[in-house]
């Protein structure tokens, strides 16, 4: 701080303003944590942050300048052309964080002073802290704290030459991060979760795996080659048979011929954007004041679900959720408030369907909706529809020709040849192979055809048990589409057409049902080996309790854990939780701060010495600084001459004993023991010590 | 308690009474807590922490950083904020552990000229087994110095200056001894007075060439033996006009005649610097010259003599001599003998 204070402008002084070691600091501790974020962040970046260090070491060797007004604008408005390119939308995450990384950068070319030195490590924690709103999984966790270390080892740095080294810097850092983790924990288990103050940017990056708003053929093909995690569902009770497994994400209404979607979720959005959409349902508020049923839920279950940056929720049939931002749709499935851009913990309660059975026939509009179809295409679909109806078919019994057609003479594959133009047609029809999206596709259209209000659900069926923490994982290739009917009189009922052709999917997943496809393009076939298996399972474990104990950590779980701390939580129970710490700490710190203050530790001898010398002095005859053991001793004699053959004793045994060969100075010592036991001598009566006080 | 120095300073802006006397009570409340002594230890009584600037940015950063976390209810932001939090919470410790049991002990202050620096040399040692680094020593607003104390029992030894500008005795101000060990977001500091005491010169203020061979004064010193002079050269017959003070009582006293005392000087060239060479000239200016004299005589090898109202010093060599003529000037009573 000294230097810095002293000529902040001048640039002949630069180099005992910001020493090298502190440079090269700063620039470590920034390229740290810069790293992970070139993943999301624009290419040109890195170039710039580049050429700022670059021109800032070459400052450091005197070649060049620090740039002038002139290059500083150009440097800063370049950069904002850089950001306004790369960017269009303002308001969302990455441009935020990619704005932090243009300061940051930019500084870099000013580092002048001290001061400039700890401006940017200041940011350097922030963005170091902006890692985490992307990503918040065991890695990323570990990379931030070590983040952390190193910025404050550059902090540490910043104080001299001596404090540079980069053991010590390390050393350092570490040693007082590790003493501030009593607190982190204290706080991060007692500081209250307010939860959003505004509405923030979100992560708003691609999905890179999962299901999607529409549904074309080839979609769910393209997901089965995934094995990342979807879901973990941990149980409350019952586990549903693997072949009810059926987590429902979403339901496609609309086809046009080619692709399913759901056109009333975007205007879902646009409401809820608006601020009134959070308890409505897609369609209307048709389902969404919906009293639960008189008869207890079937399951209950915790859904982890894996960032997938859209907003629906899998659950079972019939879910109800009273997670803060978790709402149900009137298509019987739920929605977050906002994109899944992390990973989202929520609690569901599912009720059996046949407990909801209704009586009342669908709204007109309802109807509409599920039987709507593209006003051409697919003839031969609509021919062999009416052609069951013309036979006096009910909608069951369509359905189970329907089915016992595919049972016959279709195979379930995961490389279907590509349809052409009229794809339920070229489907049912000719190519006669296919995955769940072209059954769940042809199976909707020809029952819309046939009259019967029929719809596609999208979401992932199945799911492997892990033991040991006891839940349900879903991986990405666990996707799947079915289908739901509407009959008469027990309202929706679930049809799988792809159990029809290969029910082992629906029993024992993908891995069995397509056992030579699956997972063909992998690099390495890893799933085959079981050991590889078992360790990945092992992994997901961990990043499961994670993700439990930490990343979830939520106002409720706070709750929940403090009830199990404290038995109660009462003001005064939660100001000794964080009182009780902090004074032990005080305490345990001011022992420390003693005991370091002190010199080595005297010799026993001395001590005892030592001892005798603080009862002569409460005797009223305190021995002089610098006095001689033995003058001190001939001087009691002199001046108190009935403590004086006792004084002379001991001191001759001292000395004895600390200047004496090692065998008569264990003897003088014990002598020296005895003689102090008996040595208690009484204070001198002084006229003076009697008015005191 | 400042000492002239700046007591001096103070006068020169009177107007803001309550600043002075804020600063009268800080300074007799810094005397009860911290009193003057040549040897200090630092403790608890003596020592203040409070987060710097830097430490006033990086709660700014926790801040920020628990908006972020509460914003986007993300538990891991929450954890590097309160790492942050208790990196806050035992910095201030450990900038205290880093000054408390340092002991300064002043070795001596050199005597100086007005004008420039004095320097104290100040021996810093470790109590106990602690380091002490990065402490900073300085007379604000002198930038001051840097130093580690890392050696125990001989400590280390530093030179500290402080611009002089007035001739006497000045009572140095409090140092000031501070520390931002570790990470510079906590400043520890503590005023420490050593009770030094600087002596100083007058400013050296050329009056031209050595006044040698001018004489102010009466025949007799002119005259090989003299009644002033170094040694003792012998006795000679009183005749009236000898000084009554070299009349050699004690023989008289004997029941011998009246003598008078003779001393022998080196010869003629002897070099009186006298004050009242100087006359028309105020007092300062007359101290500065006869101290730019003493040096250049000093130098010149001339042995030289220094008359002073009141006072007289017979002619000499040495740096003894030297620094005992510049005692002398430094300690001229400030309004002169007459005026």
């Amino acid at each position: 701080m000294i230097q810095g204070s002293a000529n902040p402008h001048g640039h002949s002084q630069l180099q005992t303003l910001l020493p090298r070691e502190s440079l090269l600091w700063i620039f470590a501790a920034q390229l740290a944590v810069l790293l992970p974020h070139f993943a999301h962040l624009p290419l040109w970046l890195l170039g710039a942050w580049t050429v700022a260090v670059y021109w800032r070491l070459e400052v450091y060797r005197g070649r060049r300048e620090i740039p002038g007004r002139l290059v500083k604008l150009l440097a800063v408005s370049l950069a904002v052309l850089g950001l306004v390119l790369t960017y269009r939308r303002w308001f969302a995450l990455e441009p935020m964080v990619a704005l932090l990384a243009v300061s940051f950068t930019l500084k870099n070319i000013e580092l002048v002073s001290r001061r400039d030195a700890l401006l940017s490590l200041m940011l350097a924690y922030f963005l170091a802290a902006t890692l985490f709103v992307f990503e918040q999984t065991i890695p990323y966790a570990l990379y931030g704290m070590l983040c952390v270390v190193l910025i404050t080892a550059a902090l540490a740095a910043q104080q001299g030459k001596g404090s540079a080294r980069p053991g010590r810097a390390l050393g350092l850092s570490a040693k007082l991060l590790a003493q501030a983790v009593p607190v982190m924990l204290l706080l991060f288990v007692v500081m209250p979760r307010l939860g959003p103050l505004w509405a923030v940017p979100q992560n708003s990056a691609k999905a890179s795996t999962g299901i999607s708003d529409s549904m074309s053929p080839g979609d769910f093909s393209e997901l089965s080659k995934s094995d990342k995690p979807a879901l973990r569902i941990s149980f409350d009770g019952p586990l549903p048979p693997p072949e009810q497994r059926y987590w429902r994400g979403l339901v496609y209404t609309h086809f046009d011929g080619r692709r399913w979607s759901e056109p009333d979720l975007e205007q879902y959005y646009a409401s809820w954007r608006r601020g009134r959409g959070r308890s409505q349902g897609v369609s209307g508020a048709a389902e969404s004041e919906q009293t639960l049923p008189a008869v207890g839920p079937r399951y209950r279950y915790q859904v982890i679900q894996e960032a997938s940056h859209s907003p629906w929720l899998f659950s079972l049939a019939r879910p109800h959720s009273e997670t803060e931002g978790v709402s149900a749709t009137g298509d019987d499935t739920l929605v977050y408030r906002m994109p899944v851009a992390s990973r989202l913990a929520y609690d569901v309660r599912s009720w059996p369907r046949e407990s909801l059975a209704r009586d009342e026939p669908l709204s007109a509009a309802e109807e509409r909706r599920h039987l709507q179809l593209p006003g051409s295409g697919n003839p031969e679909a609509r021919a062999w529809a009416q052609a069951r109806l013309a036979e006096g078919m009910g909608a069951e019994q369509i359905s189970t020709a329907l089915l016992d057609l595919y049972h016959r003479n279709f195979t379930y594959t995961l490389r279907p040849p590509a349809l052409g133009r009229d794809s339920v047609d070229e489907f049912l029809f000719s190519t006669r192979q296919g995955f769940c999206e072209h059954f769940a596709s042809s199976y909707v259209f020809t029952m819309r055809a046939a009259g019967v209000p029929a719809r596609v659900v999208a979401g992932y069926q199945g799911g492997e048990w892990v033991e040991q923490q006891e839940y349900l994982l879903v991986r990405q290739y666990d996707a799947h589409a079915w289908a739901e009917i509407w009959l008469p009189g027990r309202g929706w009922v679930r049809v799988d057409p792809t159990a029809a052709v290969a029910p082992e999917r629906i029993r024992d997943g993908l891995q069995t049902a397509a056992a030579e496809e699956f997972m063909q393009d992998a690099l390495l076939p890893l799933h085959k080996i079981a050991l590889v298996t078992r360790l990945r399972l092992q992994w997901d474990m961990i990043n499961y309790r994670w993700y439990q104990t930490v990343v979830s950590f939520d106002r409720e779980r706070q709750e929940g854990l403090l009830t199990r701390l404290l038995g109660e939580v009462s003001p005064l129970r939660l100001a000794l939780l964080l009182g009780l710490p902090v004074l032990l700490a005080l305490a345990a710190l001011l022992l420390w701060l003693h005991l370091s203050s002190r010199g080595p530790a005297l010799p026993t001898v001395s001590r005892l010495y030592l001892r005798f010398c603080r009862r002569m002095a409460r005797a009223g005859f305190a021995r002089n600084p610098g006095e001689a053991p033995g003058d001190y001793a001939r001087r009691i004699e002199r001046e108190v001459p009935r403590l004086g053959p006792m004084a002379r004793q001991i001191t001759l045994a001292y000395e004895r004993a600390a200047y004496g060969d090692s065998g008569s100075s264990a003897a003088a010592e014990r002598q020296l023991r005895r003689l102090l036991r008996g040595f208690w001598p009484r204070r001198r009566a002084r006229p003076t010590s009697v008015q005191s006080v | 308690m400042l000492g002239k120095l700046s007591a001096n300073r103070e006068t020169s802006n009177s107007g803001d009474q309550p600043r002075r006397l804020f600063h009268k009570h800080w300074q007799r409340w810094l005397g009860r807590r911290a009193p003057a002594a040549n040897s200090v230890t630092l403790n608890h009584r003596k020592l203040f922490v409070i987060p710097s600037l830097a430490g006033m940015g990086f709660v700014l950063v926790i801040a920020l950083l628990w908006l972020l976390g509460t914003n986007y209810e993300n538990n891991l932001v929450f954890a590097l904020t309160f790492l942050l939090v208790g990196l806050f919470v035992v910095l201030p410790v450990h900038t205290f552990a880093n000054l408390s049991g340092l002991k300064l002990q002043l070795v001596e202050a050199e005597p100086t000229f007005a004008g420039d620096y004095g320097q104290a040399r100040i021996r810093l040692h470790k109590s106990g087994k602690r380091f002490h680094e990065r402490v900073r020593l300085a007379w604000p607003p002198e930038e001051g110095q840097l130093v580690d104390v890392t050696e125990g029992r001989d400590g280390r030894e530093i030179r500290l200056d402080l611009p002089l500008v007035q001739r006497g005795r000045v009572r140095a101000p409090r140092i000031l001894v501070e520390s931002r060990f570790p990470l510079g977001l906590f400043r520890c500091w503590s005023w420490v007075d050593l009770d030094v005491e600087f002596l100083v010169y007058p400013q050296p203020k050329s009056a031209g060439p050595l006044p040698l061979g001018a004489s102010t004064g009466d025949g007799e010193r002119e005259l090989a033996h003299t009644q002033s002079g170094d040694d003792f050269a012998g006795l000679k017959h009183y005749q009236p006009g000898d000084s009554l003070r070299h009349v050699a009582w004690k023989q008289y006293a004997g029941g011998r005649d009246l003598y008078s005392k003779e001393y022998a000087s080196g010869s003629d060239a002897r070099l009186w610097l006298d004050w009242d060479l100087l006359a028309g000239r105020d007092v300062e200016t007359r101290l500065s010259n006869l101290c730019a004299w003493i040096l250049d005589a000093e130098r010149a090898q001339v042995p030289y003599g220094l008359r002073l109202p009141g006072q007289t010093v017979a002619p000499a060599l040495g740096s003894a001599h030297k620094t005992y003529l510049l005692g002398l000037l430094a300690l001229f009573p400030v309004q002169g003998v007459r005026a």
